[in-house]
């Protein structure tokens, strides 16, 4: 007579993070990064973007304000001594603007990796030693390369975050948190596509710091007297 | 007489003559006996030398080694590499080499003898060196040669052309079998010679040695046979033992022991000079003998097939590994400089672990800069209200006036003058971007990502 297998308790399978109860979010096993958007974190797994995994995330034009919604991680894991790297970057980036936003610019390592993109992403994910890795994909790049670079940052607490483009939604990727950013009325519409946990209801639309009249310091030149006058006024007060 | 120095050839003497007569051409000669199991002992050191280079190597007695590199090829990254790396060893050594390569080993052999020196690839290279050498070379009895003469064959060259079964009845099979073998036509196989069990390498100095520093150089020589021995049986030797012989009888015995246990030479080398720099001779020394007497098997590990990146190394020493691939140009760092021009406001360096980082920056004010600068600013088309691109761009700021750059004009590579006015525009489809107008137009130059 064969006994039968010792119960596991539900919580510690639940706490795996790849298996969750249909009506509520994983919780993940490794530490997850604050986004400093807290209606963005009460809809992410774990309460944050997830370390150890593929994050997708889709655009079709830049200059929405992509980046800046991961400014705030990025700045906090910069601050705390950890390596970042840009893979393959569309454009230059202006360290003047890097390091205002709090980032070590001697910390953020570019590299223009040409045809050995997918290469260069998998030896930064598998060597641990950086803290935050974005790339920009080629396009054509199938499930199976992804899926290598999936395995190749499990385990490791490195965020890993892919920029492709909306056109790439409807292939499948083992990504475990994709998600679609657009231009929305007062802020970035960001929509999640797959999510450990139940499919999220509805968009997001989240307000990003501009540049322009939101952003302004009280002993900056103004766009109007008035405007100007009565935050001086605030300030002495 | 077997052989003798320049010295000695220049006053006359030669190969083959009598004892006396070399003594009456030059008196003050210095003559050795020849010893057939010295020169052995010697050659089968070289053979145990040689093991580094491939396992299959054979004895060609009285003065031949025949190594087959056929095999090592690809590890060793070509034939030339194989003959530059032995040619090397063989003169660190001291040994003076004539040596030739060639598809079979008897035409080698014979192309060593006649003191060929190149390499030969392919059979036909290989027919075409052995048609000029004289019938001299091989290592026939003496009565052939001669018999070749009176024929009228001179060079191996010409007995290709007689027919072969006319020469088997003159000449017998012998000759006619080795030609075959040379060219390849009938199969040669070669004795290998075994690697010892275990090691034991012995040396006779041809004089007696006094001062412990001198005997590095004879050390050295079974220290190589030794290198070449762990490699051939894929060994690691974890302490060896110098056993010097002196002349009055007596032994004394030198341990080598190395931090951890290797195969290199110079290791061992250098650990022997260390000992032999402290070492004071009670008398001198007449024979040395090495012995291993620790070999451990020398653990390997096996590489990935699929080409996997190694794991958890740390940030640096993969940064080192992507410059290797991609260049050092492709993997920067980005450093702030204070440059008005947003062009030259971003300096790319060298990646440095420990660096200085400046606190953040306590500027009271400052402009809203874009996380993207466009490698060269890109014309904007203008319509009636104002710049476009994809869709009209409408400015959210006033105007920040650049004017910086007065000393880089006109060289090349140089941002130059610049005299811009930077606005935030957003256009219709939602995208935030830096453009600036100056003397030419509009122009985009950077995105809010």
């Amino acid at each position: 007579m064969s006994a039968a297998p010792l119960p596991i308790a539900l919580a510690e399978v639940l706490a795996r993070g790849d298996v969750w109860c249909g009506d509520t979010l994983a919780s993940l096993p490794e530490a997850t990064i604050p986004s400093g958007h807290a209606e963005l974190d009460a809809e992410l797994p774990g309460g944050g973007w997830p370390r150890g995994n593929l994050t997708e995330i889709l655009v079709d034009r830049s200059g929405l304000g992509e980046l800046s919604l991961l400014l705030p991680a990025l700045a906090q894991l910069s601050a705390g001594g950890g390596w970042l790297a840009l893979v393959a970057p569309p454009w230059l980036p202006h360290a003047p603007a890097w390091a205002a936003a709090g980032v070590v610019p001697e910390r953020l390592v570019v590299v223009r990796a040409g045809r050995h993109v997918a290469w260069s992403l998998e030896q930064l994910l598998a060597s641990g030693g950086f803290a935050g890795v974005l790339a920009w994909l080629e396009a054509g790049l199938d499930a199976r390369a992804l899926r290598r670079l999936q395995v190749a940052a499990e385990k490791r607490p490195v965020f890993a975050c892919l920029w492709r483009s909306t056109a790439t939604a409807g292939s499948p990727s083992p990504a475990p948190l994709r998600i679609a950013l657009a231009a929305g009325e007062g802020g970035l519409n960001l929509r999640i596509l797959k999510r450990r946990g139940r499919p999220a209801a509805r968009p997001l639309i989240l307000s990003i710091p501009r540049p322009g009249r939101a952003n302004r310091v009280v002993a900056g030149p103004a766009l109007s007297p008035v405007a100007a006058r009565s935050a001086a006024l605030a300030a002495l007060a | 007489m077997w052989a003798c120095d320049r010295a000695a050839a220049a006053a006359g003497v030669a190969v083959g003559h009598k004892l006396s007569t070399a003594l009456g051409l030059q008196p003050g000669l210095a003559v050795f006996e020849r010893e057939a199991a010295l020169e052995r002992r010697t050659l089968e050191n070289l053979a145990c030398w040689a093991g580094r280079f491939t396992p299959t190597v054979s004895l060609a007695p009285p003065a031949g080694l025949l190594l087959e590199i056929g095999g090592c090829l690809r590890l060793f990254g070509g034939a030339p590499a194989i003959v530059d790396a032995v040619l090397a060893g063989c003169a660190e050594q001291a040994y003076s080499v004539a040596w030739a390569a060639a598809p079979t080993p008897l035409g080698a052999r014979w192309l060593a003898q006649a003191g060929n020196g190149a390499l030969h690839p392919t059979p036909m290279a290989m027919q075409a060196a052995l048609a000029g050498l004289p019938c001299t070379v091989p290592d026939w009895p003496a009565e052939v040669p001669a018999r070749l003469a009176a024929f009228g064959l001179h060079r191996i060259g010409d007995l290709a052309q007689v027919p072969a079964a006319g020469l088997r009845r003159r000449l017998g099979n012998g000759p006619v079998d080795d030609l075959l073998r040379a060219r390849g036509e009938l199969p040669d196989p070669q004795k290998p010679f075994a690697f010892p069990e275990k090691f034991a390498g012995d040396l006779e100095l041809p004089a007696r040695v006094e001062h412990a520093e001198a005997l590095a150089f004879a050390g050295q020589r079974l220290l190589a046979a030794l290198s070449g021995w762990l490699h051939a049986r894929q060994l690691l030797a974890r302490a060896c033992t110098l056993h010097l012989k002196h002349d009055d009888g007596t032994h004394s015995t030198l341990p080598l022991r190395p931090a951890e246990a290797s195969a290199d030479e110079g290791r061992f080398l250098r650990l022997l000079r260390e000992h032999l720099g402290r070492l004071q001779l009670a008398a001198p020394v007449a024979a040395l003998r090495l012995a291993a007497d620790e070999v451990v098997a020398r653990p390997g590990a096996s590489v990935h097939l699929f080409d996997q990146p190694p794991a958890g190394e740390g940030a640096p020493a993969c940064l080192e590994r992507l410059r290797a691939r991609l260049g050092e140009s492709a993997v920067r760092t980005l450093a702030p400089h204070a440059d008005y021009r947003p062009e030259c406001a971003t300096r790319e360096s060298e990646i440095a672990v420990d660096f200085a980082s400046a606190g953040p920056s306590t500027a009271a004010f400052t402009p809203p800069r874009p996380l993207w600068l466009l490698p060269e600013p890109q014309a904007l088309a203008e319509r009636s209200d104002g710049p476009h691109w994809r869709g009209p761009l409408q400015l959210l700021t006033r105007g920040e006036r650049l004017e910086s750059g007065w000393w880089d004009a006109g060289e090349d590579a140089a941002a130059g003058d610049m005299q811009r006015e930077y606005f935030v525009a957003r256009n219709s489809q939602g995208q935030w971007a830096w453009i600036f107008r100056d003397a030419q137009g509009w122009f985009l130059h950077g995105l809010f990502a």
